[in-house]
């Protein structure tokens, strides 16, 4: 495909899915191979312009931050092996997008596998939820307790008091404290 | 240092004032110089610019000042630790470009480089203010909407400032810059209520995001020098921002500054990590679409800014802090704009009311 078959291809699929045209217009200013690049995940994927969007915009950035092209980053063999795979679109998609965040917040990421895997060494009983900040975005656990009578509040109460010293190491590295 | 100038903007009414008089005077042989009847109609953003918040900075407009010169800091709020910067308002906008800046936002209304030539009426409100509040310690500054020192070569104010300063107790002059712009500083003695700051930056944050500055040896090389001319020193980490290689830099940045300044004699330094509203995210971005600082691993904080996530941005601070203690724990530190929490996490203690710190600063 041209580059004029490409963006011409990337306007009508801009076009069918209703994008904004300042979306389109940033689309159209990456590097030829990366326009193309992209509207062969979009279509590929069935992302849709949410997707697409925030697909964009993560790409733009990464490329930015690791000078190089939004081609180069979807080359890349996680997204390649959601590109090529199989199963369905939408399932893909997702995990796509998810793909790139992971890209565009390698250190949060690492950060949240890390405070999550010791959520779930807690292994708390059901009855009680551990919420962790949206993104990381402050240093606030939130925990929930479910109960219907007083012993199952008396038991979940009990378990946490069990495990406080693991708690507070949550608490710890949600500060910053490994 | 030369800031780019593309036309001085005078207001009718100050075309007299000892200000215009100096401006005029200095003012390179290039540069156009009109006037106007109204200046708050040249002040506007500039139609059909396609930068107009870039465009205002090379545009001086010297001009009356209708509203109060004495403000609180716009950066407290009850959410965040707080150190009670009192804000005079001697001029708005700056020069100089750095791609962080919450100017780009706060000023985008109004962005030309405005110059207020009454402003003796800044003197007037202070004294007002003192009289009001007898032995207490007021922490005054002029950087907050302006850099204190840009364009000081040809605006002279912060002499007179000085001068007003050092003849009051109870009052302590901050001058915050990015400049080496000292000269007039040096010929005026500050008797101890004058206290010149520098924000400092790793290089790798002056070369991405901060056009126009001067480089961080050059601001280093300042702040000795005022020092020997008699001028508390202080120093602000802020913005701390978290790439990859943050806590090496700032760290090394903390070396050369213990090493061009005796700890002993650093009145305070302050920390503040990289913090954007949604709209001066937006509006950074568009201007400075090329600097990948600003695609750093931020997320929205409960405060609807965008900051780096929590974790690592208290880890960073905390590494900072650390290393600022080790070298005297006597230094006084506080952060900008963090909350509570954090405080607690990075400086080990609740953060004290924003009057004791600003009195504790200026008492310095």
């Amino acid at each position: 495909m041209s580059d004029d078959d490409s963006a011409n291809a990337v306007r009508a699929w801009a076009d069918a899915h209703h994008m904004e045209r300042a979306h389109l217009e940033r689309w159209l200013a990456l590097d030829a191979q990366s326009v193309a690049a992209l509207l062969g995940a979009a279509v590929h994927l069935r992302l849709r312009v949410g997707q697409l969007r925030r697909a964009l915009e993560m790409l733009e950035e990464i490329a930015l931050v690791e000078q190089t092209q939004a081609a180069a980053v979807l080359a890349r063999a996680p997204l390649k092996r959601i590109l090529e795979g199989v199963g369905p679109a939408p399932a893909r998609a997702r995990a796509f997008v998810e793909e790139l965040r992971a890209m565009r917040f390698p250190r949060m990421g690492r950060a949240l596998e890390r405070i999550k895997a010791e959520v779930a060494a807690l292994g708390l009983p059901r009855a009680i939820g551990v919420t962790l900040p949206r993104d990381l975005g402050s240093d606030e656990l939130r925990i929930e307790i479910r109960v219907r009578s007083a012993a199952e509040f008396k038991e979940s109460l009990q378990a946490l008091a069990e495990r406080t010293e693991r708690m507070e190491r949550i608490l710890n590295l949600l500060g910053g404290e490994s | 240092m030369r800031f780019e100038l593309e036309e001085i903007v005078i207001e009718e009414r100050c075309r007299q004032s000892a200000l215009a008089v100096r401006v005029v005077s200095r003012a390179p042989a290039a540069v156009p110089i009109g006037f106007i009847a109204d200046a708050r109609d040249a002040i506007r953003p500039a139609p059909g610019a396609s930068d107009p918040f870039g465009a205002g900075k090379r545009r001086m407009v010297v001009m009356e000042r209708r509203a109060p010169f004495l403000m609180a800091c716009p950066a407290g709020s009850s959410e965040f630790a707080c150190c009670g910067y009192l804000v005079l308002v001697l001029a708005s906008n700056c020069p100089m470009d750095c791609s962080y800046c919450f100017l780009q936002e706060y000023l985008a209304d109004n962005p030309s480089f405005q110059v207020y030539a009454n402003y003796a009426g800044a003197f007037d409100e202070l004294e007002r203010v003192m009289r009001r509040a007898p032995g207490r310690a007021l922490r005054v500054g002029t950087g907050e909407l302006a850099d204190s020192l840009a364009f000081d070569r040809m605006t002279g104010i912060s002499h007179d400032l000085v001068e007003f300063c050092a003849r009051r107790d109870g009052v302590l002059l901050e001058l915050k810059t990015k400049t080496d712009e000292i000269d007039n500083l040096l010929g005026v003695d500050p008797r101890g209520r004058a206290l010149v700051s520098w924000t400092l930056s790793p290089p790798r944050v002056f070369a991405s995001s901060e056009k126009g500055t001067a480089a961080p040896a050059a601001r280093l090389v300042a702040a000795r020098r005022v020092l020997e001319a008699g001028y508390k020193v202080g120093f602000h980490l802020d913005p701390v921002i978290a790439y990859p290689e943050a806590e090496r830099d700032y760290l090394a940045l903390l070396d050369d500054l213990f090493d061009a300044i005796s700890p002993a004699r650093i009145a305070f330094i302050s920390l503040g990590g990289l913090r954007m509203t949604p709209t001066l995210r937006s509006a950074a971005r568009r201007r400075h679409p090329y600097d990948p600082l600003l695609c750093g691993e931020e997320v929205l904080a409960p405060d609807g800014r965008y900051r780096t996530f929590t974790p690592l941005r208290a880890a960073l601070l905390r590494a900072l802090e650390r290393r600022i203690a080790a070298a005297n724990p006597a230094i006084t530190r506080y952060l900008c704009m963090e909350p509570p929490s954090i405080h607690r996490r990075v400086l080990g203690r609740a953060p004290a009311p924003a009057a004791a710190l600003g009195a504790a600063l200026a008492g310095r």
